[in-house]
């Protein structure tokens, strides 16, 4: 009984954490493992259909779709991470204020977290990146903003939730300082969920970055990435598919096992929701 | 009740105000860029200069956002910097396209959430539910313009079913209106459906722990009378509220899902603003998008409390 209990919480991180792992791999030692240079041209095997020599095939100017695809994780996770750490940074600081301090305080901050919440994420990504200039460092800026009001909320209602707690009343008693407080109180109650969340927001990041570059907004050929390469494959899709299932595949996988993980994380974290 | 509404309509303002606010600080975050882009990197600094102070780009950004927005309050959204034509015409004619794009791709997204999330919720905790979860994040996970791509090569350019793209008023011919807006609106409709189908599961399994349906059980009312007549009708109202939010991400996803299909709405205005460096038409663009996003979230509101008073939403829900 208490295997199978056991099994139903922490088997949705048992079956997503290897996959997620290897897709950390593949980024990380894609100058290792990708069979080919991911920008050598070969015109002789232009537009080749997966085969013994090129296993995804090749594109319309002969490079390895296999190569590009691995090394097109590198900015896909890069991007997710960067954008993340600045998405959860600044949330939970925006988050941990606004639930300290209270009162007026809260209210705007939270009133125009809720403001920049409402608009099409995708818009304000795009929007941002036309001008602060297409290129990878700005895509993980752009994204990262996008993501600040959703950790903020999240921040502010575990904050809050613990503020009430009668632990945190003890520890006012004791004379513990408003900054300790936070670190040592409220932070890492806070955790959790921010992990939970930051997983989710890791595949809407990837999902995101992939539009832009699709989009022509974020990364820029010849640097692949999955989002260039799906554009490029569109035009030879009817003669050429892999072009676009190929690095389309490796974002879908990725993205829908990062959701899993999340799904998985707050099942561990958060048994009670099972029960 | 009535000084709820008003309430509502009243916080709307402010809304609206730093809502447009933070686009035009957005879209006219690089000073200068937007003269250099109209006249290219070889322009002669006092060409720069002419051109910024006969578009009143030299002027503090305060001072423009009120006259920019003063303006657009009567319609008038300036002209385009790329061929001098006004850009509110060009918006206004865009904007039925862009609805019936994302009214219809809701449509297909409600049509698949309901009866999945009814079925996930009301088999909570069973197989069933496990498997129509992960459908759930299945759906979510699936990039749009992936799958919009996988559906033009299957569709239209392997079986030959359906055109790949392009746009036919409604009114001209609604046969061939339909058939190109079927594909944008399933690629849009079934991501979006990821994560309706939690909201609804959701829904469901807290109007199944009500302690009327535990009446209705020991009355004796059978498993599809009882999802029909009492689950359904008050999971619903929680549905929409909360639908809402996605409804706008749904809005937002249209800049890519046109763009792909090629079809001339406010969002490939948007794209087309950020090609051409248009400001004035970029402006327009993302602030008509944004602006129906924002009156989206504002009817479901207002509708919700009406229904149903016990709905006070304080945030919007995920």
């Amino acid at each position: 009984m208490i295997r199978q209990l056991n099994w139903r919480r922490y088997g949705l991180v048992a079956v997503t954490l290897p996959v997620v792992a290897l897709v950390f791999l593949a980024a990380a030692l894609a100058p290792v493992i990708a069979p080919y240079d991911p920008f050598e041209l070969d015109v002789l095997v232009m537009l080749q259909g997966p085969g013994e020599n090129h296993l995804l095939g090749t594109d319309e100017l002969g490079r390895d779709i296999l190569s590009r695809v691995i090394h097109a994780s590198r900015v896909s996770i890069v991007v997710g991470l960067v954008a993340v750490a600045i998405g959860a940074t600044g949330g939970v600081l925006i988050g941990v204020l606004a639930a300290h301090f209270g009162g007026a305080v809260d209210s705007v901050l939270m009133r125009f977290m809720e403001i920049v919440f409402c608009f099409p994420a995708i818009l304000l990504a795009v929007i941002l990146m036309a001008n602060l200039g297409t290129s990878v460092l700005n895509a993980m800026l752009a994204i990262g903003i996008i993501f600040i009001p959703g950790f903020a909320r999240l921040t502010r209602a575990v904050a809050q939730t613990v503020q009430r707690q009668p632990f945190l009343e003890a520890a006012i008693c004791l004379g513990v300082g408003p900054l300790r407080l936070v670190t040592r109180e409220i932070l890492p109650n806070v955790i959790g969920p921010v992990l939970v969340e930051a997983a989710v927001a890791f595949s809407y990041a990837v999902l995101l970055e992939s539009a832009l570059s699709f989009l022509g907004l974020g990364a820029q050929p010849p640097e692949p990435s999955w989002g260039n390469m799906i554009n490029t494959g569109r035009g030879f899709i009817d003669q050429a598919p892999w072009i676009s299932l190929a690095p389309g595949a490796a974002l879908f996988i990725t993205v829908f096992s990062f959701n899993l993980l999340g799904d998985g994380l707050r099942d561990v974290l958060d048994p009670k929701l099972h029960d | 009740m009535l000084a709820l509404v008003f309430w509502r309509l009243a916080s709307f303002i402010p809304t609206l105000i730093v809502a447009s606010a933070i686009l035009f600080v957005a879209v006219n975050v690089v000073p200068g860029s937007a003269a250099l882009s109209a006249l290219g990197i070889h322009a002669t600094p006092q060409a720069l200069k002419r051109f910024e102070h006969q578009h009143g780009l030299d002027r503090p950004l305060a001072v423009q956002y009120v006259e920019w927005a003063g303006k657009a309050l009567q319609g008038d959204f300036g002209t385009s910097f790329q061929n001098a034509v006004p850009v509110g015409p060009e918006v206004r004619k865009r904007i039925p396209v862009t609805l019936q794009l994302a009214g219809m791709a809701f449509v297909v997204a409600i049509v698949l959430a309901i009866p999945l999330g009814v079925v996930a919720g009301f088999r909570h905790q069973t197989g069933t539910d496990g498997v129509v979860t992960t459908l759930a994040t299945l759906f979510g996970s699936t990039p749009n313009f992936w799958l919009a791509t996988l559906l033009i090569w299957f569709f239209s350019l392997k079986m030959g079913w359906l055109p790949t793209g392009g746009y036919i008023p409604f009114g001209e011919d609604p046969a061939g209106n339909l058939e190109r807006m079927l594909l944008p609106c399933i690629a849009l409709g079934v991501v979006s459906s990821g994560l309706l189908i939690r909201i609804m599961r959701t829904a469901v399994i807290e109007v199944m722990s009500s302690n009327f349906i535990e009446t209705a059980r020991s009355k004796g009312v059978g498993d599809l009378r009882l999802v029909s007549f009492h689950v359904l009708r008050n999971a619903l109202i929680p549905f929409f509220t909360v639908s809402a939010v996605e409804f706008g991400f749904l809005v937002g996803s249209v800049v890519i899902i046109e763009d792909v299909f090629r079809i001339p709405g406010i969002g490939s205005l948007v794209l087309v603003g950020i090609i051409n460096r248009d400001y004035p038409v970029l402006l327009a663009a993302a602030m008509t998008v944004t602006v129906i996003v924002l009156i989206v979230n504002l009817i479901v509101d207002l509708a919700a409390q009406v229904i149903d008073p016990r709905q006070v939403r304080t945030g919007h829900g995920s």
